[in-house]
């Protein structure tokens, strides 16, 4: 079923075809059934007058015949009358009665006992049609005394002529019978006396075929009844004389039928619509005369009707096949009307499947289909045209989606790839991620060692996209820039923010948080710009104090200030973006702050805060947090954890010099004799003697101010791995890891004198460190022992 | 610290020995001071006898070496041992130093 109605739906022609048929059916059905109607309605007029014709005239001639049975029998009896006496001559007028009416069945003059002496007690002139021929015999016997038949006792009962009641009549001579009706009529003397009684009989059977000669339709029927119901004509000559009209409804009740038997008992004249026999009949009913019988015709309703729906079937069938065949003719016009608009389908097709050169098709028509195919020719030169502009708009968005993409790699490139681990360092490791929310992104991290402090900033960049993934490739380089020099970071941002503010022409800015961490110490210095404050992990979790300064990028002049703390052996410090706690679900629900000290609690209580297992603890929850939500914000974590553990000291000297550099030869001797206690060969001593010189020297020389006495504190020390020189003094606070490098490439002319020292320095140790602590100067200075 | 300054076979020869550290950088200097009035020869610094040099010599040097090249004179570093050459080698000095 879903076949057919899905092709009418996709098929116009089948489905205007079929609306029009549809409304022409109902057109036809209106218009056929009114004529129908009013046709049966006259059909059924005709069949009445018809029927009432024919009932009439057939009651007509059986009147006719009736009246001759009458007459006959009048004109007999006259006769009988006029000469009684004469016997035989009673023979004459019943054979002539007979000659003279062919269709009576017999007839017989009786008279009564002893009427004529010499013919004993029985008298009968009994004359009856056999074959062709006339008998008259002597009816009457012992056998058969006639004086106690019905027709001979009723007429005299009634004192009138009568119709007896039907009856068989046995005709002894051939042994035949036959059911008859007879007319009897007395005969009386001259003195009134009863002499005999004139019998004419009509036989039942012929009656009913004269009844039933005449149909008025095919299958149509006549009956008679008499007075008391019974059937004298009938086509079921087993009812005839045995039943009446009311037997049938003894067995079920008919209030029609019952009503018919009593209108026709009581000599009306009429028509009736009911079903006899299971047939929807019309019965038209007439009295016959004074005999008291009723005729009938039954005309069953098909039979009246049979031509008519047979003329209703044919038009029926015409109407049929000429809607189908209008449906056919319809569907094949408006197809073939329709036809070019296939073929522009067609051709949208091959247009839509990329072909924009399709020859389209010329109609020449001025229809409305001419007018179609006239603007699908103007749409497909549009088209041709659109998709040039199209294909030139995407070639170049394409590159810049490529440039973009080359953008995002370079961004990403410029973060630092390899985190510090447990494998590399001894005393931090370090893990971040940042996952931008567009190509590019604005936020940055960045670390990296010097000497022995860790250096790193998290920042997010105001906006998203090239503009701010440029501001943070600009910050992180200045970053590297400054910090190269500088060790404060309070320092380093405001340094940042000169130099970011000055060229800033655009109004952005960029949260920053610098932290510096001093590995030997664990000593944290740290510089909030307006950044989320970092959480620390370690004993609990609790937030990084930070001062309220502003961003970088605003003002020029900002003096950022200076916080520290110190970081205990296990504690892990977190920094992220705002990206962490306004990452945004569907319902544009924030994860907040709440969320991310839960994690971070979460994990400690699983001692999970390493660095890598903090970060993806916290990316997992925010990825459940954020489902499939788009993400709305760089997202941007730096987890770092101070695992420096202290080693056992196995060797411990120390000297005390002031700022004399003719003491250097005894500060030679005390190194000569650390190298020598730790086991050094002869290379590696004069490599950190010259170290340790160049950098206590420069102590001696700048620490002071000149002309000023001041001790300079050489503290050895060493454990299983390392060897630790601790340069201290009271001096102005000096950082000599901070001074450029000096470009060893240079020619003799172009090489400067000075900047030596730190480059021996670092060269010759495995790492150099600077802190200012408590008012002074500590220079660490350290070298692996080989073993 | 020791310094003797020869001329052998039409060259300035510098005998440089014992331990060049800062301590020693001034009086070094001091003496070594009449290669930067040699005009015309070629200067040849012996470290032979060289123990110990720290940045405060090699700047000694650097000098001498700028003072003769001025003067489009070469200054050549003979007898060298292997820890003095380490210090050489780290500040680049290997580089713009001549050897011999």
């Amino acid at each position: 079923m879903k076949r057919p109605l899905a092709y009418i739906r996709r098929k116009l022609s089948v489905r205007v075809s079929l609306w029009v048929v549809f409304f022409a059916a109902i057109i036809f059905n209106v218009a056929l059934g009114f004529l129908f109607y009013q046709s049966r309605e006259a059909v059924r007029q005709e069949a009445v007058s018809r029927a009432t014709q024919i009932l009439d005239k057939t009651s007509l001639r059986v009147e006719g015949i009736l009246n001759r049975v009458e007459v006959a029998s009048n004109m007999t009896k006259w006769l009988v009358q006029r000469h009684p006496n004469k016997a035989d001559s009673m023979f004459v007028y019943s054979r002539g009665l007979l000659l003279n009416n062919p269709d009576f069945y017999n007839c017989s003059i009786a008279f009564e006992p002893y009427y004529f002496k010499d013919r004993g007690r029985y008298f009968s002139a009994y004359t009856k049609h056999v074959g062709d021929s006339i008998r008259t015999i002597q009816g009457g016997s012992d056998n058969y005394q006639y004086f106690f038949a019905d027709w001979y006792l009723m007429p005299q009962l009634l004192e009138k002529p009568c119709w007896t009641e039907p009856y068989m009549d046995l005709d002894v001579a051939t042994n035949t019978s036959e059911m008859v009706t007879s007319y009897c009529q007395i005969i009386t003397n001259q003195q009134d006396q009863l002499i005999g009684v004139i019998n004419i009989s009509l036989s039942l059977n012929w009656l009913s075929q004269t009844i039933s000669a005449v149909k008025p339709y095919p299958n149509s029927y006549s009956i008679m009844i008499g007075r008391g119901g019974t059937y004298f004509v009938h086509p079921d000559t087993m009812k005839i004389t045995r039943q009446t009209i009311f037997t049938q409804t003894l067995e079920q009740p008919d209030t029609a039928l019952t009503a018919l038997g009593y209108a026709m008992q009581h000599g009306e004249e009429g028509m009736k619509h009911m079903n006899i026999g299971g047939k929807d009949s019309y019965v038209f009913y007439k009295p016959l005369g004074q005999t008291g019988c009723s005729m009938a015709i039954v005309c069953p309703e098909s039979d009246i009707f049979s031509g008519f729906d047979r003329l209703r079937r044919t038009v029926m069938t015409i109407v049929a096949i000429g809607l189908l065949l209008m449906l056919y003719l319809f569907i094949r016009i408006i197809t073939s009307e329709l036809k070019p608009l296939q073929r522009l389908a067609d051709e949208a097709e091959t247009i839509a499947s990329g072909q924009f050169d399709a020859v389209l098709p010329d109609f020449q028509r001025i229809d409305e289909i001419g007018q179609l195919s006239h603007s699908f020719g103007n749409m497909q030169q549009s088209l041709v045209k659109y998709i040039e502009e199209l294909k030139k708009t995407t070639a170049q968005k394409a590159s810049i989606e490529s440039d973009l993409r080359i953008a995002s790699e370079i961004q990403m490139g410029m973060l630092p790839e390899k985190f510090p681990t447990r494998a590399d360092h001894d005393d931090v490791q370090l893990f971040a991620s940042l996952t931008p929310a567009k190509e590019v992104g604005g936020d940055l991290f960045d670390f990296y060692f010097r000497d022995e402090k860790l250096f790193f900033c998290i920042g997010d960049v105001s906006g998203k996209g090239v503009p701010a993934s440029l501001f943070m490739a600009v910050t992180r380089s200045t970053f590297r820039t400054v910090s190269a020099h500088e060790s404060m970071p309070d320092r380093i941002v405001t340094t940042m923010n000169k130099t970011i503010a000055d060229m800033n022409k655009t109004f952005m800015f960029v949260t920053l948080f610098v932290g510096v961490l001093d590995l030997p110490t664990g000593r944290l210095r740290y510089c909030n710009a307006g950044h989320d404050a970092p959480l620390l992990v370690g004993a609990g979790v609790g937030e990084l104090p930070c001062d309220s300064n502003i961003p970088v990028g605003f003002k020029p002049k900002w003096k950022f200030s200076l916080q520290e703390t110190q970081i205990f052996t296990g504690t892990t410090i977190f920094l992220f973006t705002d990206g962490l706690p306004e990452a945004m679900d569907a319902n544009k629900t924030l994860f907040q702050m709440e969320r991310v000290n839960d994690v971070a609690n979460r994990a400690l209580a699983k001692q999970q805060q390493e660095p890598h297992q903090l970060i993806s603890l916290m990316t997992e929850a925010v990825h459940q947090f954020v489902g499939d939500a788009e993400q709305s914000d760089d997202l941007t974590m730096m987890a770092i954890q101070y695992i420096k553990q202290q080693s056992d000291v196995q060797m411990r000297k120390s000297i005390v010099l002031s700022n004399d550099t003719q003491e250097v030869p005894q500060l030679n001797a005390f190194v000569d004799e650390v190298c020598q206690t730790v086991g050094f060969d002869q290379s590696v001593t004069m490599q950190i003697k010259v170290a340790i010189e160049e950098a206590v020297v420069n102590v001696m020389k700048y620490a002071y101010p000149s002309g000023h006495r001041g001790d300079v504190t050489i503290e050895a020390a060493s454990n299983d791995i390392r060897l630790k020189f601790t340069i201290i003094d009271s001096g102005k606070p000096f950082d000599p890891t901070v001074q450029s490098e000096v470009d060893t490439s240079l020619s003799a002319k172009e090489r400067k004198i000075g900047g030596l020292g730190i480059h021996i320095m670092r060269q010759n140790m495995d790492s150099i460190n600077y802190e200012r602590m408590d008012n002074l100067n500590v220079l660490t200075l350290r070298k692996k022992i080989k073993h | 610290m020791n310094v003797r300054i020869e001329e052998i076979d039409g060259n300035v020869v510098a005998f440089l020995a014992g331990i060049l550290d800062t301590a020693a950088a001034p009086e070094t200097e001091k003496a070594m001071s009449p290669l930067n009035d040699v005009e015309g020869k070629d200067i040849i610094i012996d470290c032979t006898d060289l123990e110990y040099i720290s940045s405060a010599g090699l700047r000694i040097f650097l000098g001498i070496l700028q003072n003769a090249e001025d003067k489009g004179g070469h200054v050549y570093i003979k007898g060298i041992n292997d820890e003095v050459r380490g210090v050489f080698t780290i500040t680049g000095f290997s580089n713009i130093f001549e050897f011999k």
